[in-house]
């Protein structure tokens, strides 16, 4: 975790910072004075400052050297100085975890915890815990029991809160600290109070009933510290949301109690749990917001501060309660701190008209450039937002995202602005070309990779297909030129779909791909040469199969086939179908706003559930030899929330088989079952070929087990089937308390829900991002069509709500948005049928009494045409 | 720098520093015997059994001592060496009680004698026969034949047998200890100063 400065930081910082160009040999070198004797303390508090700012800086200490400074550190504690002393706390705490042996200063941090210093006595408690593990703890037991009811404040808050972190290291034996941290509950310093229901709520958490008593106990009493009452109100209000407890509970009528503290802190608690809470009243709304909408005129920034950011997360579930502190918050906007001006015009967007929004924008924009790049952030989730809501202002908002754009700011801001404009693209098409032209301006000038390939990535998906394509190319060539190797390869793809969606500019992009074949990097060169050769071919199934619609396989499954194939030299070409396909296509995410602190970018391809489902069947034998997995169905529930055994089921779908996998919980602490079966009976010509039991069932650990079923070979039409399943197991039963199970046991069974396999189980979803091109290329060979007349759905939009979740194919061309007040619109599925057969279907919708469906189905196969005709109709 | 400040420098007016080591077998009572020469204000109620090391001082007339009072724990006594290089002398602890580990006592003395920063110098060790009062407790002779010291022939070294937990026979062994130590002092002083006076004021100290 090296810290690396901005440019900013290192500019002012050299000059100003003495350690800024420490080695650490050198500083290791000098340590060695801490063997000298007598003692010079300035020196030794000198260099430990060394050492300690390295070890933050994230430089690597080895083992033996860190070693050799710990035990030169040591003899530090001959000196009396008390701030070398406290620099050797400090230094025992960074170093617990890199040298060796540092248990022997035990002695010496007893000695000093239980002393007469008050000074040593808090931090060589928090030293003291940093170096002891479970297997020490219980020879400082004593002394920390003494040191939790000590009087001095700061040594019972020490040893409270050292006695927290260990409680994830060593439960067992804090727990019994538990009548010392009640006795320190009751003090009257407000910190050690405090601190110890933290302790005191820690060692109880994973128990509903200790935690409910506890608060039942401490909101009679009463406390005296607010920071106490702020842990109180946490508390109770995660409890109550976890015991789903109405508002009608008495957790609730304290957290309200509460508004009425005399401590600002406690107020500002409870307002702020009770606006967060999930399905609140106006009613019960009304005392909190009213709390907050003092705060908003407070002369003090940090409730000013603290009230508008409560608001403002809340502005969207709760628009009216905001709009009644619409006033408080327009007189915030000329707030002289900024971050408070940010949160109020941020908040009054959310909940504002559609007028006010011009205004708002305005005064925004004459501070924007002043506000942090956090906090810009935050106004383009705005004005996100409000593009959502109304729709109608996105040039408004189009224009003020190109000012921010050229704007300074980090990544984090940059990326927001284009999710955002990516996003108002999207749901606008009449905006695409502005939208775009901004884009292009951008990455002109854009330092950030990601950035850059994303936006090519967009610009080829959506630049063939508008009116005048050629404009862009101008751009997305510069790149090649200008760029870094990963932006160069991105411009080449670009390119490619420019020359293959659009004749007349074939010749140039091929000019031009020319040149990307010279270029230094292998695989821009690479990626050229293929599109070149593509291309030239003039042939549009090629162009769709290779250039729009790229590979929709796993990247995983397709790394394992290769090597698999690889392993096994064989006569026949590598089959593509054999691959496993990837299940959640990879170019059709959301541009969601992430929150800022999560906006992590994944380094590596994470594998996706079902590459994990496929990687844990294989290993059982009896499902060897079933080929790729092809599917696997989200889970479906069989047994009612609870009851006794809790079962879901989850549908393996493979080339001529099914594998029912079981997840099986058994929620009685007196039983043990073993040999647990589901045994299926199946309504039509499924066969069931093995079952494969769960060994052992004990209590509240869930197992699983599963049914091998032979899909029907003579119809391939019969691609439902229902399924009454009897979960069958041998029940032992138990001492409750010690889970030893009785020597004999007897055999019981449980009836489950039906299970269905419907269509959908048959097919993939796959993304197709140019559906036209992949309409051509399956041709229309074995292109069916039928009309339906759905007399039971009333809109379209739930038309075309059902469609997809029947067939379970996916949606393109954001096809699945219908646009308000049409009457009819059409839908483009796509997907591919087990066994490896593309399938696309385009339905037509039209709106008259009920809604007609004209449905067209392309395949490769004629009986996966059928199938899906005969399933709907 | 007055010439006052100087002259009371030269005259180790103010109290020479030496550390001592206190090594020894666990519970042969190396705490319990350092406590007691402790000032009485500031020992401990209880001795606990040692966990690493703990750093005591105490006074006597001409020396002010830094005891590294080290955890004689098996799995602790391989880091005595850590010390080593700045101790002056050594205070080596036997429970005269527990015959049974007189070997192991004296195998961890020998790694000690043998050890590359002892070896080589004259460093004093004062051995406690501690535990004295105990009825099978052998005497201090008996102790030295066991241990061989016998064989310790370049270093000064001195046996009284103690009970610490009363305090007697500690401040025989101490009153050796500060001898011993002085007078290494002052030879050191000979062969670094050549300067007569100090020479002179060192022969009057003694
Ligand atoms: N009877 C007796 N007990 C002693 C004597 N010296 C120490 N002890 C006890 O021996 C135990 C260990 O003492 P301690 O100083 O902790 O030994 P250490 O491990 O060498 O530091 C304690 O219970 C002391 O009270 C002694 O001279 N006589
Ligand atoms: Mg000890």
């Amino acid at each position: 975790m090296i810290k690396k400065f901005d440019k900013k930081d290192e500019e002012s910082g050299s000059g100003s910072n003495p350690f800024q160009h420490l080695e650490k040999s050198a500083v290791l070198q000098e340590a060695r004075i801490f063997n000298e004797t007598p003692i010079n303390p300035r020196r030794c508090l000198h260099i430990l400052t060394k050492i300690i700012y390295l070890l933050n800086q994230g430089e690597h200490f080895g083992t033996t050297e860190a070693t050799e400074a710990f035990f030169a550190m040591t003899r530090l504690f001959q000196s009396n100085d008390q701030t070398l002393r406290r620099m050797c706390y400090l230094t025992i705490k960074e170093m617990a975890n890199i040298s060796e042996d540092v248990i022997i200063v035990t002695s010496s941090l007893t000695k000093d915890m239980t002393g007469k210093e008050d000074v040593y006595r808090g931090p060589a408690i928090r030293a003291l815990c940093r170096i002891t593990d479970t297997t020490m703890l219980q020879a400082i037991e004593r002394y920390m029991k003494q040191a939790i009811v000590d009087k001095v404040p700061s040594v019972s808050s020490s040893a409270l809160v050292s006695s927290l972190h260990m409680v994830k290291m060593s439960y067992d034996v804090v727990k019994r600290w538990v009548n010392e941290a009640q006795e320190a509950a009751s003090s009257d310093n407000i910190m050690v109070q405090y601190h110890a229901l933290g302790l005191l709520y820690h060692l109880r958490k994973n128990d509903r009933l200790a935690v409910s008593k506890m608060l039942n106990k401490f909101t009679k009493s009463g406390l005296k510290s607010p920071f106490a009452y702020c842990m109180l109100i946490r508390i109770a209000s995660r409890l109550l949301e976890e015991t789903e407890g109405g508002h009608d509970s008495p957790l609730f009528d304290f957290i309200e109690s509460c508004l009425r503290n005399k401590h600002e802190m406690v107020v500002y608690e409870a307002a702020s749990a009770i606006v967060h809470m999930p399905n609140c009243t106006a009613r019960e709304l009304a005392p909190a917001v009213s709390v907050l909408q003092l705060f908003c005129s407070s002369p003090k920034a940090a409730l000013r501060y603290a009230a508008v950011r409560t608001l403002n997360k809340v502005a969207m579930k709760h628009p009216s309660a905001v709009t009644a502190c619409n006033l408080d918050l327009e007189n915030l906007i000329t707030d002289s701190n900024r971050s408070i001006a940010t949160l109020a015009i941020t908040t009054l967007l959310k909940t504002g008209s559609e007028s006010s929004v011009d205004r708002l924008m305005k005064q925004i924009s004459s501070f924007v450039s002043e506000i942090s790049d956090e906090f810009k952030v935050v106004v383009v989730q705005a004005i996100s937002a409000l593009c959502q809501k109304y729709p109608r202002k996105h040039s408004v908002m189009m224009n003020f995202l190109s000012n921010m754009l050229r704007d300074d700011g980090g990544f984090e801001y940059k990326r927001a602005i284009v999710d955002c404009i990516i996003g108002i693209i999207e749901e606008n098409p009449e905006s695409k070309e502005t939208g775009l032209a901004h884009l292009c301006e951008f990455i002109e000038d854009c330092e950030h990779t990601v950035l850059a390939t994303k936006i090519l990535h967009l610009l080829g998906r959506e630049g063939p297909r508008t009116p005048s394509p050629s404009k862009y190319i101008r751009f997305i060539f510069n790149r090649v030129v200008l760029e870094s190797e990963a932006v160069r390869a991105a411009a080449v793809s670009a390119l490619a779909k420019f020359g293959a969606q659009n004749d007349d500019l074939l010749p140039s992009v091929l000019v031009l791909m020319q040149r990307c074949m010279m270029d230094s990097d292998d695989e821009v060169r690479d990626r050229a040469t293929f599109y070149m050769n593509v291309l030239q071919q003039k042939q549009k199934a090629l162009n769709a199969a290779y250039i729009f619609n790229g590979l929709s396989v796993s990247i995983p499954g397709l790394e394992k086939s290769l090597h698999q194939y690889t392993l096994e030299p064989s006569e026949k070409p590598f089959d593509m179908k054999t691959v496993p396909l990837a299940t959640t296509p990879i170019t059709e995410q959301k541009t969601e706003m992430a929150p800022v602190a999560s906006s992590k970018l994944p380094e590596k391809l994470a594998p996706s559930r079902q590459d994990i489902y496929q990687e844990q069947l294989a290993a059982i034998p009896e499902f060897q030899g079933l080929g790729p997995l092809f599917k696997s169905s989200e889970p479906v529930q069989l047994t009612e929330a609870e009851t006794e055994y809790v079962v879901r089921c989850i549908k393996h779908t493979f080339a001529n088989h099914m594998v029912f996998q079981f997840d099986c919980t058994n929620t009685l602490n007196d039983q043990l079952l073993q040999k647990v079966v589901v045994q299926m009976e199946p309504s039509e010509a499924y066969e069931v070929v093995q079952y494969v039991p769960a060994a052992s069932l004990p209590y509240s650990q869930p197992g699983s087990c599963y049914c091998l079923v032979r899909l029907p070979e003579d119809d391939p039409t019969a691609v439902s089937c229902t399924f009454s399943c009897t979960m069958k197991y041998l029940v032992r039963d138990c001492d409750p308390n010690t889970g030893e199970p009785d020597d004999d046991g007897y055999d019981d069974e449980y009836v489950l829900e039906d299970l269905e396999v419907t269509v959908a189980d048959h097919i993939q979803k796959v993304l197709k991002p140019n559906f036209a091109a992949a309409w051509e290329e399956v041709g229309d060979e074995f292109e069916k069509e039928e009309t339906f007349a759905l007399s039971s759905v009333r809109t379209l939009d739930e038309a075309v709500g059902n469609i997809i979740s029947f067939l379970g194919m996916q949606p393109c061309e954001r096809s699945d948005k219908v646009p308000e007040n049409k009457n009819s619109h059409v839908l483009f599925l796509a997907g591919v049928f087990r066994g490896g057969h593309d399938v696309l279907v385009r339905s037509r919708l039209a709106l008259a009494d009920g809604v007609t469906m004209q449905v067209t189905v392309r395949s490769g196969e004629e009986t996966v045409v059928d199938v899906i005709l005969a399933s709907v109709g | 720098m007055g010439l006052f400040d100087k002259l009371s420098l030269w005259l180790g007016l103010k109290k020479k520093e030496v550390n001592v080591l206190c090594l020894g077998l666990d519970n042969s009572g190396k705490t319990t015997i350092i406590n007691q020469l402790k000032p009485s204000d500031s020992q401990a109620q209880d001795v606990v059994p040692t966990i690493g090391f703990s750093i005591e001082k105490f006074k006597t007339t001409s020396l002010s001592f830094t005891v590294f009072d080290m955890s004689g724990q098996g799995r602790y006594r391989n880091l005595w060496e850590h010390y080593y290089k700045e101790g002056q002398a050594i205070i080596f602890v036997i429970d005269s009680g527990d015959q049974l580990r007189m070997v192991v006592a004296k195998e961890e003395l020998d790694t000690l004698l043998n050890h590359s920063d002892i070896m080589h110098r004259r460093i004093p060790i004062l051995f406690f026969a501690n535990k004295m009062d105990l009825r099978d407790a052998v005497s201090a002779v008996k102790v030295s034949q066991l241990l061989c010291l016998e064989s310790i022939r370049d270093k000064p070294w001195h046996i009284c047998a103690s009970n610490a937990v009363k305090g007697e026979g500690l401040q025989e062994g101490v009153d050796w200890l500060q001898g011993t130590m002085a007078g290494l002092i002052l030879l050191h002083q000979l062969l670094t100063h050549r300067d007569s006076v100090a020479v002179v004021i060192s022969f009057a100290l003694l």
